[in-house]
């Protein structure tokens, strides 16, 4: 009893700053989170901050696109260096504040940490060097694809290509329902006409590969199970990255000479760094500045106080050895990438978005996932092996599910890196993405001497690219009848797919996008 | 707030929403799936399923046919109109929509004006006053939809792809004046976002300057309806709020189009329509005219102020793009089409769907019979 009053007044004597800042932690960090949902839910319409704002502060994302590309994108060094500042003064401070990574796997229920117990593996630390050097040395090869293990392209490309659409679904399918019901029609009407359009979607987006998506970062969120903030101690590249930054930072916590080995603080910090058999201390690259085991500690005794002298190199922080195994196996995959047949062809066959330079893309697209997002049509779709593992998540246009709308130049407003630059509508109608083809093996009128023209309908140019020739054909009957054949002028046909998507055959359409053919130089 | 939040509670709650989400999907109202039993329109006393039924045929009451005004006005050619008690089981039997009503005697059959001089709204009132002005198609309280034509997000007005924004406005501001309780503006684009067209056409400004509503068309309201008397399409799915309105206005804009090649009062239709495809793939110009047959707009004014008379329906040059200062009124869709013809030099037998839509007595394509108001400003 007594030893609970000493304990409390110990407490009350706690520094007020500290208190008040890891009381409110949880709300900034539910605030940062809200914001990342509230900047995705609005990506394509006008917002008052841009919807890249997490892409600018993470510093992996803008320090291997810059690598890779051999250009500066102003924004994305500028908001690195605020995050590497942020770094410098604070530590991991953002995993433990603002990454909506972070906050999701705080809110996940994780395994707590039993008393004495050993770290799971220290050596598993090291992991997330791995990765960190793997993608600064593809990058270096001018290969991104390992930014899939960014962790805030991880989450938004979650988030759009899954939840987000999902989400959708289940209102419309609840509007549906309810709709039946005569009484609340006006409530429905009511919800649609505010919410429609202004952020729901007036289409219902589509994805490919959403539930492979969902699977991978389930898996990463369930990784919880097995060690508290599993991905932020041992995976996050990104994490890594800040780390090592830490190392030197000037905020570091210390534990004071009242120390009474109570174990409170070990079990208490969610990245378990903090060492019964060092005395306690933690490794500030480890330690994400939750500031829990400051109301924990029963004799108060937990600071966060500047360090001049870099922090203690642990076993698990990159050796050389450890730098070079990452090496290699990064120019072993860049190797292999090289080597996969569809990197001698396919790079240029596929569809890509207005204004994105093939081969010089794959360096500077960093898989976030915002152009899938803001597409009106759902057209833009990540691939998986259709442009290689070396395009893995890049955007490629499937005009069947999703036509280029002729009046939108959205994706490249909103690429962070500029790999879908920004053009204006102006220019984006001029951009040639493809040209189409028809198949006049199933097309109505050549095939089958009936009438269509939809294509020619839909196309979007002032001049259209797609002509009629009116012609008397045989029919299957054996009847000659007249129909309006279509040809396509590739002079013209910038390749936006609106004909592939409203052809009325099923399946497959009778006019298909294909990669252009530059045919300037034939006469 | 503690770091983690109690396992039991977390897994109640994911558990909770699951099981939300699931029940709603599973219980039959999910996405764009059509039913396959055809929903009656509620406000109708006729039915609308049951094709093989045919309901006796009653003295014409509340909602008399077109045909039968052309009846008392003038004498009708026998070449328009095959049978009377069979166009009146027709046109009562499909009629989802309350049918057009009688032309008052003396009142024009079908009006156009022309002005260079004049505004298009003034255009737009002169035509529909020489048509029976505005009382006659609108009531005090009545729910009215003015359907124009907002095909594409492309073009601004200028561009002639979509219909004028002031015409609209004006029959908007008209009827708000003969008492409308609300007035909506809507149409479905086949070529960017609903929103966007709005926008671009002009007509979103315009109709709220003039009090009215836009109208996003919800999937959750369209209907299937079946089309008795429908040779390329034996059903189709419509927007059911057009089905339910008191009064719909038909706004197209006169514009060549590659397929149907023209595009006017009837092609117009398509907008409230949910599969176009199949209308495409079944032959386009009779599901136009099964379409029509259905779906009654009360009064068409076609929208020729300017024309487009190249690269239809999409336009995109301003060359394309020819100045007619022109409004065509009517309560028959098909006359008014067939008026329109001769703004392209072209005449009505030229046009399938106008055709079609004549001989399924739909209304008039032989404007000598009627009465025509040809007025110049």
């Amino acid at each position: 009893m007594t030893r609970q009053i000493a304990a409390d007044q110990e407490r009350a004597r706690r520094p007020a700053a500290t208190r008040i800042l890891r009381a409110a932690r949880p709300w900034v960090q539910l605030a940062a989170f809200l914001l990342f949902l509230f900047l995705l839910a609005g990506a394509g319409r006008t917002q008052p901050l841009p919807a890249d704002l997490f892409f600018r502060l993470d510093p992996l994302a803008g320090l291997a696109n810059m690598i890779a590309a051999r250009q500066v994108v102003a924004t994305l060094l500028a908001g690195g260096l605020v995050a590497l500042a942020a770094a410098l003064v604070a530590g991991r401070v953002w995993c433990g504040w603002l990454c909506p990574l972070g906050t999701l796997l705080d809110w996940v229920p994780a395994r707590r940490a039993r008393p004495r117990e050993q770290d799971l593996a220290p050596r598993w630390r090291q992991i997330k060097y791995f990765l960190l050097v793997a993608i600064i040395l593809a990058a270096l090869l001018g290969n991104l694809t390992f930014l899939v293990l960014d962790p805030i392209t991880l989450i938004y490309r979650t988030a759009a290509v899954a939840a987000w659409p999902a989400l959708n679904a289940l209102i419309t399918g609840a509007e549906f329902a309810l709709y039946k019901l005569p009484f609340l029609r006006g409530p429905v009407d009511a919800f649609e006409a505010a919410f429609r359009s202004n952020i729901l979607p007036q289409a219902q987006p589509l994805y490919g590969l959403s539930v492979l998506l969902t699977l991978v970062f389930a898996g990463i969120l369930a990784l919880n199970a097995v060690r508290d903030r599993f991905w932020c101690r041992y995976l996050c590249p990104l994490g890594g990255l800040l780390g090592l930054v830490s190392k030197v930072a000037w905020l570091r916590r210390r534990v004071g000479d009242q120390c009474i080995d109570c174990l409170r603080c070990a079990r208490a910090c969610p990245t378990g760094t903090i060492d019964a058999a060092r005395h306690f201390e933690s490794d500030p690259s480890e330690c994400i500045m939750c500031l829990e085991c400051v109301p924990v500690c029963s004799r108060a005794d937990q600071h966060f106080t500047p360090h001049y002298r870099p922090g203690a190199w642990r076993p698990y922080d990159p050796t050389r050895r450890q730098f070079l195994a990452s090496t290699g196996a990064a120019v072993l995959a860049v190797g292999l990438f090289a080597a996969e047949p569809v990197a001698g062809r396919r790079q240029t066959a596929a569809v890509r978005p207005p204004g994105a330079q093939n081969p010089a893309f794959l360096s500077q697209c960093i898989r976030c996932g915002i152009c899938l997002k803001v597409c009106p049509t759902s057209g833009l779709q990540p691939s998986l092996s259709e442009t290689g593992l070396a395009g893995l998540w890049t955007p490629v246009l499937y005009s069947r599910l999703g036509y280029c709308d002729y009046s939108c130049n959205a994706c490249g407003q909103a690429c962070p890196t500029g790999a879908i630059p920004r053009l204006t509508l102006e220019e984006k109608r001029l951009a040639v993405i493809g040209h189409a083809y028809v198949d006049r093996s199933r097309c109505l009128p050549w095939a089958d001497g009936r009438s269509c023209i939809v294509c020619e309908e839909m196309c979007p140019l002032p001049e259209k690219a797609i002509r009629l020739e009116e012609t008397e054909v045989w029919t299957g009957e054996g009847q000659t009848v007249t129909v309006k054949r279509p040809h396509v002028n590739h002079d013209l046909c910038i390749g936006c797919g609106i004909c592939e998507n409203r052809c009325p055959l099923q399946g497959d359409a009778a006019i298909r996008i294909l990669a252009p053919t530059d045919l300037s130089a034939l006469g | 707030m503690s770091v983690t939040v109690n396992r039991r509670t977390f897994l109640r709650r994911l558990l909770a929403l699951s099981a939300g989400g699931a029940a709603l999907t599973i219980t039959g109202c999910g996405g764009r799936r059509a039913p396959t039993e055809p929903t009656p329109a509620p406000a109708l006393s006729v039915p609308t399923e049951a094709p093989t039924a045919v309901p006796p045929s009653p003295a014409p009451t509340a909602v008399p046919p077109t045909l039968a005004p052309a009846a008392t006005a003038t004498a009708i050619p026998a070449s328009t109109v095959t049978s009377t008690v069979e166009q009146q089981e027709l046109t009562v039997a499909a009629s989802a929509t309350p049918a057009p009503t009688i032309t008052p005697a003396g009142t024009a059959y079908l009006a156009a004006v022309h002005g260079p001089d004049l505004s298009p709204a003034e255009l737009t009132k002169r035509a529909i006053a020489a048509v029976g002005g505005i009382e006659r198609f609108v009531k005090k309280g009545d729910d009215v939809i003015v359907k124009p034509n907002m095909c594409t997000s492309y073009y601004g007005p200028e561009y002639a792809s979509t219909t004028n924004p002031e015409v609209v406005a004006t029959i908007v501001a008209l009827c708000l004046g003969a008492g409308a309780r609300r007035v909506r503006v809507m149409d479905y684009p086949f070529g960017g976002s609903a929103k966007n067209a709005y926008v671009t056409s002009g007509i979103s400004e315009a109709v709220s300057k003039a009090g009215g509503e836009m109208e996003l068309m919800a999937a959750m309201k369209y209907r299937n309806l079946t089309i008795p008397k429908g040779k390329a399409l034996k059903q189709i799915r419509v927007y059911g709020d057009i089905m339910d309105a008191n009064v719909v206005i038909n706004v197209p804009i006169a514009k060549d189009h590659g397929s149907s090649t023209l595009t006017l009062g009837m092609k117009n239709l398509m907008g409230v329509v949910w599969e176009r495809p199949t209308m495409h793939s079944r032959g386009l110009h009779q599901s136009i005219a099964d379409l029509s047959s259905v779906v009654r707009p009360q009064l068409t004014v076609v929208d020729a102020v300017r024309i487009l008379t190249a690269n239809g329906p999409t336009g995109g040059n301003l060359d394309d793009v020819k100045k007619m200062d022109t409004v065509i009124a009517s309560a028959d869709v098909v006359a008014a089409d067939a008026y329109a013809t001769r703004l392209f030099n072209m005449r009505p037998e030229q046009i399938p769907y106008i055709k079609y839509g004549a001989e399924m007595g739909l209304g008039t394509m032989d404007l000598s019979t009627v009465k025509v108001d040809e007025i110049a400003g």
